[in-house]
């Protein structure tokens, strides 16, 4: 019996850790192209119509759970006035389901900042050709005296999920510019995959 | 742990199975594994005789190094890397063997 046990188990893969001590890899140089129709060619993978230039490009990291690429801008107004989007391969959580996935990804989105969340609005749209949901929240920090909009959308590469999604903070007493969450609805809806990706040509 | 988590469809497809030793106790690694959704095994080795077997014990230290390690069905090692898991590398390797197995004679393949 345990022979056939043994068997069954033909590979194994024996990971160590150690818990909270994720290293940091180097920023990779990733290059990307404007396309004659304005749109940026990303690696050759994607494709998208860029923020204007005032929204400066995110730095490229790689690793686990690392963004991809995205936009940031510094909006006037005192401390934390700062508008943020992003596309994420790989956003928190495992689910390949929406429902789950957003249970997964809402434990650990913003988890530093330690914030209230309530969520504004939740609906299932189109996002890079096939289903997906778009979620709208706001956080609020009442010590900090600041808070957070956020819009996050799930949509799927192949079977896995993938994430995009932007945080806008402004104190307490801030007014939000939804301007931003106009732009951020152009990137996505923009947004088109040019190949398979690396889990789907395995 | 969650990129682990994402690809176990694909450990599957590659007859692999995942996991995680750490020197955590047993409650520590339940609290662990529930706050990331995992649901591979992950062994709690407080003796850390297998962190040595590894060679990821650092002397004095209570924890293991990060290590991946991939074991074959012979119970050869055939993969070890140092630091945080690259999963297209592993994903990549596990294909390889997966292949390899397939063309065995032994297992009915073509060599």
């Amino acid at each position: 019996m345990k022979r056939k046990t043994l068997t069954i188990l033909s590979l194994i893969l024996v990971v160590t850790w150690v818990m909270g001590c994720a290293t940091m890899n180097p920023p990779q140089k990733v290059p990307y192209r404007l396309s004659p129709q304005g749109t940026v060619i990303w690696e050759d993978e994607f494709e998208f119509l860029p923020p204007s230039p005032d929204w400066k490009l995110l730095r490229v990291e790689v690793g686990e759970n690392d963004i991809n690429f995205g936009f940031m801008k510094s909006d006037p107004g005192p401390f934390p006035s700062l508008t943020t989007f992003a596309y994420d391969e790989e956003p928190f959580g495992c689910a390949t389901r929406f429902e789950q996935r957003e249970k997964e990804f809402f434990k650990r989105f913003l988890f530093n900042a330690i914030l209230q969340f309530q969520i504004l609005e939740r609906k299932n749209i189109r996002v890079v050709g096939g289903e997906g949901v778009a979620v709208t929240v706001e956080g609020k920090d009442p010590v900090k005296k600041e808070k957070v909009r956020a819009k996050v959308v799930f949509g799927k590469r192949g079977e896995r999920i993938i994430g995009f999604y932007i945080t806008q903070w402004r104190p307490m007493d801030g007014t939000y510019d939804l301007s931003a969450f106009e732009i951020f609805d152009q990137f996505v809806n923009s947004f088109k995959f040019l190949k398979k990706s690396f889990y789907e040509s395995l | 742990m969650e990129g682990h988590q994402r690809n176990l469809y694909l450990y599957e497809r590659f007859n692999a199975r995942v996991l995680g030793v750490s020197r955590d106790d047993i409650v520590t690694l339940k609290y662990f594994a529930k706050s990331l959704d995992l649901t591979f095994p992950l062994i709690s080795n407080v003796t850390a005789f297998l962190g040595v077997s590894m060679d990821v014990q650092p002397e004095g230290r209570p924890i293991f190094g990060r290590r991946t390690v991939i074991i074959d069905k012979k119970g050869v090692i055939r993969y070890v890397r140092d630091g945080s898991p690259d999963y297209k590398d592993i994903l990549l390797f596990l294909k390889k063997l997966s292949q390899e197995d397939r063309s065995d004679p032994a297992k009915g393949g073509k060599p």
